[in-house]
């Protein structure tokens, strides 16, 4: 049961409020994708799932654990969350190879060699990146690169995965294939998935369900479907729209 | 028009042959008689000078000595700056910014002031800190580690600024992704942040080697009384001997010591080019700072406590002996002004000597903003042959070795120059050209810096509206570009006015400088008279308000 529950989560910085009294509950296996316009505090949420951010109240649950929880003073920190991520920068480790960085999860675990690779070379051919093992990251395109992040985030199987607008620095053409490919990835390891765009293509395409934010407050949570059907606000209809 | 157009190419080509001449008369033609009249002698290449400066035994422990102490300095600075730079980038510790300045301060100070604090700290006769351990004696700064002690106070702060660049350079997701990825803080910085900075560090390291090599006051004031002679201390007692065969000698392991520089300078930029890592990425969020939770406090409370031993004692214990009535004695009824009144009213070298460095630097930087200006205007806003020439021949000279430079001056000034009737040897011309030739590399690229900044389409208009090239450059670069102008005349200024190691090379008689004058007043009359402490906090006072106005004249691009 790797389910995301978040109660009353609010982020200030300063005075700003970037994150208003945020409440979601991710089902096992769920795409969930978070919408909205640049600077409504997308990236600032799943950051605070993934704890690289602290949140200034509220609760988060994985799995069960209270991760955060400002009135016990929980805030486990992010190695220990089990919470694989994508980075829109890819975040590729330069001075290590693909098969360095893909593996670097499980060596930290302290795995066994045998192990540590046949899991690699699974996630490896999962992503279609068979053979480029020693590669070193300036000698991957854009791409692939992006598949090495992808790699990594996927292959200690985490309980869930946060994925930061992975593919905005991406050509049109390879952007359609990869929303494909996420997608298939994720019903293939049945893993949790927050997905964070400012692209309603994506959204409505991959996502079991939808999240539209504005200004770090939720406008509407629901299926591609009904956020379609039946915009709740007037933000909403105008943002889909346009 | 087609008069018209070749009218440009002129006005142009006449300012670049002229700082062509002039780059090439001051920056490479003294440091060619250095090596020409070392190595040719009657007619005919000899190594005859080389030969007898390392046969001496002297000379041997000179080399060994300044690699010993320049390596160890490197190694020092490096440990003070590496866990600084961290700390101060990647952790929530409190007052960052106001930390940041105080512990960069020390770039800004010239080190001899260093030397001069920890001789009346530590001086094994009647240092302050030895007096606290009943004259034990246990301190000596008069030894190799004291050297390296005092020139790592001042050169960490070129490893700690190569650092604190190298991580806003350095893409936060990358740290980021291997705590997500279940490695606690110590790992990832172990992993990952170290080898990423790693080229960073290694520059750093060679930046203070080279600095530590070409260092002439702090090795002067502290090694020579041990008996500790480094390569720098050596050229100036070989020149100073006065003979014919002492200056040659000099001249011999200046070369030497030029051309190690210059095998460390490329040996730097190839680590650059080769080894360094593109860790920029276009958007990358702010770093998720790692938490110091309990420990917060007591790190920055031992942060300050380790800045307070690097200067904050110094400063204290020259302020002590400039307040101190009787020389040596700490005590609060003995304190006075007497010292200040001695060394403003009653000594007039000084105030020769504050009016000299006062008129010497501002007139280099004077002449070093206006050059640096037109250079970094050819080097990047044309592409005019030779612009290459330029940058790379200022550069030469900043790079060197201070004492090598002025010891390539007196070789190739002392006669008369091409000629000339006159001789421009113990002039005060001679050293604003010397202060300009060193320095005019800050100031071609900052100006360069600037001239990136603004976009072609701007003069592009004037030109186009009708302006000439001189016209354009008057009326539209050099207004917009006025701010980089004032900063590098100000980075001019600072080094110039406290400027040691070549003034007490070339500096005629009755020329005193602040810095002359402080090394001598350290050196020979009265050490622990306070004359000399008195003179410090006059510097160290000029360069940190300096250095304020600067970084709140350029809205915090220069300055620390
Ligand atoms: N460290 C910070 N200090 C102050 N304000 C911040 C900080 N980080 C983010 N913000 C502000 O918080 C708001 C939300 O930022 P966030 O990065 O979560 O937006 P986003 O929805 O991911 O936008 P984008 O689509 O542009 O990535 C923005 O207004 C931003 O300016
Ligand atoms: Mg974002």
């Amino acid at each position: 049961m790797s389910e995301i529950r978040i109660k009353n989560l609010n982020k200030y910085y300063g005075q700003l409020q970037v994150v208003n009294n945020f409440n979601i509950t991710v089902k096992d296996g769920e795409f969930l994708a978070l919408l909205g316009p640049s600077g409504c505090g997308k990236t600032t949420s799943l950051r605070m799932i993934a704890g690289l951010e602290e949140p200034s109240s509220g609760l988060i649950q994985i799995d069960n654990d209270t991760v955060y929880d400002s009135s016990e003073n929980i805030n486990t920190p992010p190695e220990k969350r089990s919470v694989g991520m994508v980075f829109q920068s890819y975040a590729v480790w330069p001075h290590m190879n693909v098969y360095d960085n893909v593996a670097y999860p499980l060596k930290i675990r302290n795995l066994n060699k045998d192990e540590i690779e046949t899991a690699v070379s699974k996630v490896l051919h999962t992503v279609e990146l068979e053979g480029l093992e020693k590669r070193m990251p300036n000698q991957l395109s854009g791409g692939q690169q992006q598949r090495v992040a992808l790699a990594r985030g996927l292959v200690m199987e985490p309980k869930v995965l946060c994925l930061d607008e992975p593919l905005s620095n991406l050509d049109a053409k390879l952007r359609a294939k990869m929303r494909k490919d996420i997608r298939e990835i994720q019903q293939k390891f049945g893993i949790t998935v927050v997905y964070v765009t400012h692209d309603q293509i994506e959204a409505f395409e991959m996502s079991d369900r939808m999240v539209i934010m504005n200004q770090g407050l939720v406008e509407q949570v629901g299926s591609p479907e009904e956020v379609r059907e039946s915009p709740k606000t007037e933000f909403v209809a105008e943002f889909i729209d346009g | 028009m087609t008069q018209k157009i070749s009218q440009y190419f002129q006005q142009e080509n006449i300012l670049k042959s002229l700082l062509m001449i002039l780059i090439g008369a001051f920056c490479i033609y003294p440091l060619l008689t250095l090596l020409f009249k070392v190595s040719w002698i009657d007619g005919g290449l000899s190594g005859q000078y080389f030969e007898k400066v390392f046969k001496s035994s002297s000379t041997q422990s000179a080399f060994f000595n300044t690699i010993i102490v320049s390596f160890g300095t490197a190694l020092l600075s490096c440990i003070f700056a590496l866990p600084i730079s961290w700390l101060l980038k990647r952790t929530d510790l409190p007052y960052v910014k106001f930390s940041k300045t105080i512990c960069c301060l020390p770039y800004a100070v010239p080190p001899y002031i260093g030397a001069i604090a920890w001789i009346s700290l530590a001086n094994p006769t009647n240092g302050f800190l030895n007096e606290l351990l009943f004259g034990t004696g246990f301190f000596n700064i008069y030894s190799h580690l004291g050297l390296i002690f005092v020139m790592s106070c001042f050169f960490y702060t070129l490893v700690l600024l190569n650092l604190l660049n190298a991580f806003d350079r350095l893409d936060p997701s990358l740290e980021e992704a291997a705590r997500i990825s279940g490695a606690a803080p110590r790992k990832v910085f172990m992993q990952i942040t170290l080898p990423l900075i790693l080229p960073s560090l290694t520059s750093g390291f060679l930046l203070v080697f080279l600095a530590s090599m070409a260092s002439f006051g702090v090795p002067a004031l502290i090694g020579t009384p041990g008996d500790i002679f480094l390569i720098t201390t050596k050229i100036y007692t070989l020149q100073k001997m006065g003979s014919f065969s002492g200056i040659y000698q000099a001249g011999a392991l200046s070369v030497s010591l030029l051309l190690f520089s210059i095998m460390i300078v490329y040996g730097n930029l190839w680590i650059q080019q080769n080894l360094s890592y593109k860790t920029i990425s276009g958007k990358s969020p702010r770093p998720s700072l790692v938490p110091l939770k309990k420990l917060k406090w007591p790190i920055f409370i031992g942060l300050y406590l380790c800045l307070f031993i690097l200067f904050g004692l110094p400063i204290l214990s020259i302020l002590v002996t400039a307040l101190s009535e009787v020389p040596g004695k700490v005590d609060i009824n003995l304190m006075g002004f007497a010292n200040f009144k001695k060394v403003f009213f009653e000594m007039s070298e000084t105030s020769r000597a504050l009016t000299n460095s006062s008129i010497l630097a501002v007139s280099a930087a004077f002449i070093g903003c206006i050059l640096g200006f037109m250079i970094a205007f050819i080097s990047t806003k044309t592409q005019m042959k030779g612009r290459k020439f330029l940058t790379t021949a200022a550069n030469l000279p900043f790079t060197t070795p201070g004492t090598v430079v002025a010891l390539a001056f007196i070789l190739a000034f002392s006669q008369s120059f091409f000629g000339l009737p006159f001789s421009l040897y113990n002039t005060s011309i001679l050293l604003i050209i010397v202060y300009v030739v060193k320095y005019l590399s800050l100031a071609i690229n900052v100006n360069a810096d600037g001239l990136e900044q603004i976009d072609n389409s701007l003069a592009e208009a004037a030109r186009v509206s009708g302006a000439n090239w001189f016209t354009t450059l008057r009326t539209i670069w050099f207004p917009l570009l006025r701010n980089s102008i004032f900063a590098s005349w100000f980075l001019i200024l600072m080094p110039c006015f406290s400027e040691l190691t070549m003034t007490i090379l070339l500096a005629g008689p009755g020329t005193e400088t602040v810095g002359t004058l402080l090394f001598q007043l350290q050196e020979y009359s009265d050490a622990s008279g306070g004359g000399s402490a008195v003179l410090s906090l006059v510097v160290v006072g000029f360069v940190i308000s300096l250095n304020f106005l600067i970084k709140k004249m350029s809205n915090g691009a220069y300055g620390l």
